[in-house]
């Protein structure tokens, strides 16, 4: 798209030549926190109204900054949730605000809320949801299990990758095509329990935005949708701890300053204690045996001045599988972020940050001829310096530079002396990828916002280890030896990002916005699930970057005071170098899977309709999305464009939740979507005397439709008392619909001379009940 | 094998442990595609008639059966310059004259049917004997299951494949495949999966040990992928024939060594 590069070329022109124009103008910034706890809050609106007017939008870290001519204005800070302020302030010099926001009780609001009441029709932004997750409790889930990433799945254009799963597809996008982000550190495995759960407590987390398309220049990687999740700083200004027992878990988290609205620290936790049960038997093949998993979030920050703050953030998560001196099997991810907040003037805003991220996982064989041990792993250092710029009421810049070192190790098996395994470990994969990014944020007029911006991406394999190219065929062509820290091969790009918001009047507006994205890291999963055990690979002399190009337009429209947001999106998706396998692929300790790799086209187009009541005793929504996802490669299907597995025509979510009174709260959730696209036999035939089935179009059938109903109750204690506390109640799948986890075909056991069909179910009816307290 | 079968039953162990599933036989309506060709051919170390079967694909919804294709013209040859005609003696089963095959020799199988000629190569691998085989003993959550393992020595430095055909009183249980990726020249005790519990004191188990080439272990590899074998299931497709112009089916030069073991 070489239009677009040439017009995001001209918008920055435009911008620098701005930038002479002087103006006798200051700068009113500061944070806006919950005057409760002290914690900053995301996203909060800041409006300055006089003879001109300007305002901003509280980063991650709650800062804001507007720029403005001298006068007398009247300052109107707002977040949804929260009381507005309003007041007068006279600007005749820079000055430091900071606001502290009441709590608004009365406001029943629901679950994904924009930030301001007409935030989701003013700003340019599109394709953006945002979870408010102090409200996700009233949403209904598997085994009263909260989970963000199961919240998320009842919007338009994001849809569930299977039955209970936590992971999900994006606008087309398959799950390894999601950029997750806690605390900027990207998760790799964001499951337990092969998908049943997510890795993020929910106890731990303040906020959290996936961007479907319009991606802001900032951030990069991966080609369908950013998670970003933000995990809470802790309280300020007092110590409290909360909890809940759950069906499957317990949750407990203690919050409090380090200095008294200086620094905080949270921790929190969560384990399942489905293993507690097995040790209770007196068989010892069974109370041998482990399964569980664990999430521990921890994070402290401290101002160490007005413009320095440091925060240091971590997440550690293990599933640990065992049957008793036989196997073992866990795995986890662990990341630490370090962050430096820094105002250098009263205009620029830094953050510089340090993560690591790292994701592995241990295999291991106890018996004695055959015993081993496998260890596969992938390892990030991060280094990453944001800017943010506000140059006047107009303009607000974002720019930065990114650099991500990998290493990946595909295996590592040893084994004792005894063993009938040899020790072998594949060579580990060392890649850098480094960034760098510039956007800006334009109010051309009352009506016309931009965002528009470009980032430069590079990557580079790097030695040492022996590289082969292979030909159509899989046959290596070639091998070359390179030494540490040789350049293997190099790729760049340049992702323009553009996005636009026409308002029509002050209720709606159209708005429109084209992406480029580029994912450099691969996950391979040849099985219909993903698995903890999954490979992941990187660009190399065989694999390219994969490119997404996406253009979106949409319709937005609040109406009846804000109370009702209405929305329709569609998009169009073009994918370049997508990845799949040639039958018979085995993925597990394989040194050559690039051998095995076929590469091809995707396309995917959809339309996202949501209306949504935002207030008042009875709130909640409808997503319904209509789309396609399609691929095209050379060697599968005759060549023959065929449906992703992801692809889904009809996907329909209601959700509704009725605060009944002061203590009880209703909610019931109901999803109907189409079944996948997958391949089923057409004809069989015998080899060997087996039955052995014969399968002509890719992904050619679809699996039953999927719908459910869940509702659930919430008794909130009585109010006043220093020990909180509330009952969940919830009935997952009430009319115990079976639906389809799998089909499979196979020899009728009763009799062998016909073929069956079997459907297996994974969850009926499933009732749940969790206490949750707060002191 | 070993690994992955040992992944299979985890992630098993943690689906049936997590959430008891539920199972029930369902009419699904499925598609009757145009017949393709089917060729299930085999080639022995043993002084023997060696059998091609030519067969076609048939409806889902029929009765399991060999549909066997008649009047095919079946010619094997050998790199070392031997051409041997095969003799339909039953509709689809065709029977060559006794001969055995050679370690190291290329076989190169001919099917024509209907006049169009489908092609397929395969080397037979030098041979390694099945030792024994023993009972193995597994216990997960309370039951303990009986399984067999077959006994081998692994020749070092040569890419091995094995495949193992296990029939409990005659019948075919199990057909799978093994390679030496992670025990090269070892002494390897490979465990079959097939529960014996349904058994007696008495029953025979026979194992036939074959030693295959890298083509055909990558055949049934697929084909048994395909069918998951209790691991997460994986997006099914054709295995991939050594035969050429599409037919189905694959073409085996093995080396076979057989083994009976009776239930205690």
């Amino acid at each position: 798209m070489p239009y677009t590069n040439r017009l995001v070329l001209l918008l920055f022109i435009i911008l620098f030549s701005q930038l002479s124009i002087a103006q006798n103008k200051f700068t009113v910034n500061g944070t806006v926190t919950d005057s409760g706890t002290g914690e900053t809050l995301i996203g909060a609106s800041v409006k300055l109204t006089g003879k001109t007017s300007g305002g901003a939008v509280t980063n991650s870290y709650g800062f804001y900054s507007v720029s403005i001519p001298e006068g007398n204005y009247e300052a109107s800070i707002s977040f949804i949730g929260y009381k507005t302020i309003k007041q007068s302030i006279t600007v005749s010099k820079d000055i430091r605000l900071n606001l502290a926001l009441v709590e608004d009780n009365q406001l029943t609001e629901v679950v994904i809320s924009a930030t301001k009441r007409d935030e989701n029709v003013s700003s340019p932004q599109m394709g953006l949801q945002k979870i408010n997750v102090r409200e996700i409790n009233n949403v209904p889930v598997l085994l009263g299990e909260r989970d963000v990433l199961k919240t998320l799945q009842l919007l338009p254009g994001i849809k569930s990758a299977g039955e209970g799963n936590s992971g999900f597809y994006v606008r087309g996008g398959s799950t390894d095509q999601n950029l997750i982000l806690l605390d900027e550190a990207p998760v790799y495995n964001a499951s337990h329990l092969l998908g049943f759960f997510s890795t993020f407590n929910s106890d731990a987390i303040k906020d959290v935005s996936v961007y479907k398309g319009g991606m802001p220049a900032q951030y990069g990687g991966r080609l369908a949708s950013v998670l970003d999740i933000k995990m809470n700083d802790g309280n300020r200004k007092t110590y409290t701890a909360e909890g809940g027992l759950g069906l499957i878990s317990s949750r407990v988290k203690v919050e409090g300053p380090i200095v008294k609205d200086k620094g905080s620290f949270m921790i929190s936790g969560r384990r399942t204690y489905l293993d507690a049960f097995l040790a209770l038997s007196p068989d010892s093949s069974i109370n041998g045996n482990t399964l569980f998993f664990y999430d521990l979030n921890a994070k402290a920050n401290y101002q160490l001045d007005e413009k320095n703050t440091l925060f240091l953030s971590g997440y550690f998560g293990r599933d640990k599988l065992g049957i008793s001196e036989t196997f073992g099997f866990n795995w986890g991810n662990s990341t630490v972020t370090l962050r430096w907040n820094h105002l250098y003037s009263n205009r620029l805003f830094s953050n510089t940050s340090l993560i690591y991220s790292n994701y592995n996982y241990v295999i291991q064989n106890f018996m004695e001829e055959n015993n081993f041990e496998v260890n596969s792993s992938i390892k990030d250092f991060n280094l990453k310096q944001d800017f943010e710029y506000s140059l006047n009421s107009k303009h607000s810049i974002k720019f930065g530079v990114n650099a991500i070192h990998h290493t990946i190790a595909p295996g590592k098996l040893t084994a004792s002396e005894a063993s009938s395994v040899n020790e072998t470990t594949y060579e580990n994969r060392k890649g850098l990828e480094a960034a760098a990014y510039i956007s800006d944020e334009w109010s051309v007029n009352d009506n016309l916002n931009l965002v528009y911006g470009l980032r430069l991406s590079s990557f580079s394999l790097l030695g040492p280890g022996n590289f082969k190219t292979y030909d159509a065929d899989g046959n290596t062509s070639s091998v070359t030896a390179y030494k540490s820290g040789e350049f293997v091969k190099n790729y760049i790009n340049l992702e323009p990002r553009f996005s636009a918001s026409y308002k029509i009047n002050g209720s709606s507006s159209f708005k429109g916005a084209y992406t480029r994205n580029i994912q450099n890291v691969h996950l391979m999963s040849n099985s219909t699930s993903t698995s903890p055990t999954d490979l992941y690979i990187m660009n190399s002399n065989n694999v390219k970057p994969e490119i997404a190009d996406q253009v979106a337009t949409g319709y937005f429209k609040n109406f009846n005071d804000d109370k009702y947001e209405f929305s329709a999106e569609v998009y169009y998706k073009w994918m370049q170098n997508q990845i799949e396998y040639r039958s018979g692929t085995d993925l597990r300790g394989n040194g050559n899977v690039e051998a095995d790799l076929l590469y091809g086209d995707g396309r995917a187009y959809g339309i996202e309709l949501f209306l949504k009541k935002r207030f008042g005793k009875f709130n909640g929504w409808i997503g319904y999305t209509w789309s396609r996802t399609e691929r095209q490669f050379d060697a599968i299907n005759e060549g023959k464009w065929f449906y992703a597995k992801q692809d889904r025509t009809h996907d329909l979510s209601l959700v509704g939740i009725y605060k009944a009174s002061t203590r009880w709260t209703f909610s019931s959730v109901f999803v109907y979507n189409t079944g996948n696209a997958v391949t089923y036999p057409s004809g069989k035939y015998q080899i060997n005397d087996r039955t052995v089935f014969y399968y002509t179009e890719k992904n050619g059938y679809r699996t039953p439709s999927y719908h459910r109903l869940d509702v659930s109750a919430t008794l909130e204690g009585k109010p006043g008392k220093r020990l909180q506390s509330s009952w969940s109640f919830g009935i997952y799948n009430l009319y115990n619909r079976k639906n389809a986890f799998s089909i499979d075909f196979e020899d009728n056991p009763d009799n062998p001379s016909q073929t069956q069909v079997v459907r297996t179910t994974l969850f009926g009816i499933i009732p749940s009940v969790t206490w949750n307290f707060k002191f | 094998m070993m690994i992955n079968k040992i992944f299979n039953i985890i992630v098993l162990f943690v689906l049936l442990m997590s959430f008891s599933g539920c199972e029930e036989v369902i009419d699904l309506k499925l598609d009757d595609a145009p017949s393709a060709v089917v060729i299930d051919g085999g080639l022995s170390d043993q002084n023997e008639i060696q059998v091609v079967k030519v067969s076609t694909t048939y409806k889902f919804t029929e009765n399991n059966k060999f549909n066997g294709a008649k009047g095919a013209k079946v010619v094997l040859t050998s790199s070392t310059g031997n051409i041997y005609t095969y003799a339909e003696v039953s509709p689809g089963i065709y029977n060559s004259p006794v001969f055995r095959g050679r370690s190291g020799v290329t076989y190169t199988l001919n099917v024509t049917l209907n006049n169009k000629t489908y092609t397929a190569s395969s080397v037979m691998p030098a041979k390694v004997n099945l030792d024994s085989l023993t009972f193995k003993e597994f216990s997960f959550f309370g039951t303990s299951n009986t399984y067999i393992a077959a006994n081998y020595k692994d020749p070092a430095g040569i890419q091995n494949q094995y495949r193992y055909i296990l029939k409990a009183k005659g019948v075919i249980e199990e057909d799978a495949v093994s390679e030496d990726r992670f025990d090269d020249g070892n002494k390897v005790a490979n465990v079959i999966f097939y529960e014996l519990n349904d058994l007696v004191a008495g029953d025979l188990i026979d194992v036939e040990f074959q030693c295959i080439d890298r083509n055909v272990y990558k055949y049934f590899f697929s084909l048994n992928q395909s069918e998951g074998g209790g691991g997460p299931p994986v997006a099914p497709a054709n295995p991939p024939s050594n035969f050429n112009n599409g037919a189905l089916g694959v073409f085996n030069a093995h080396t076979s060594s057989k083994k009976t073991i009776v239930l205690k």
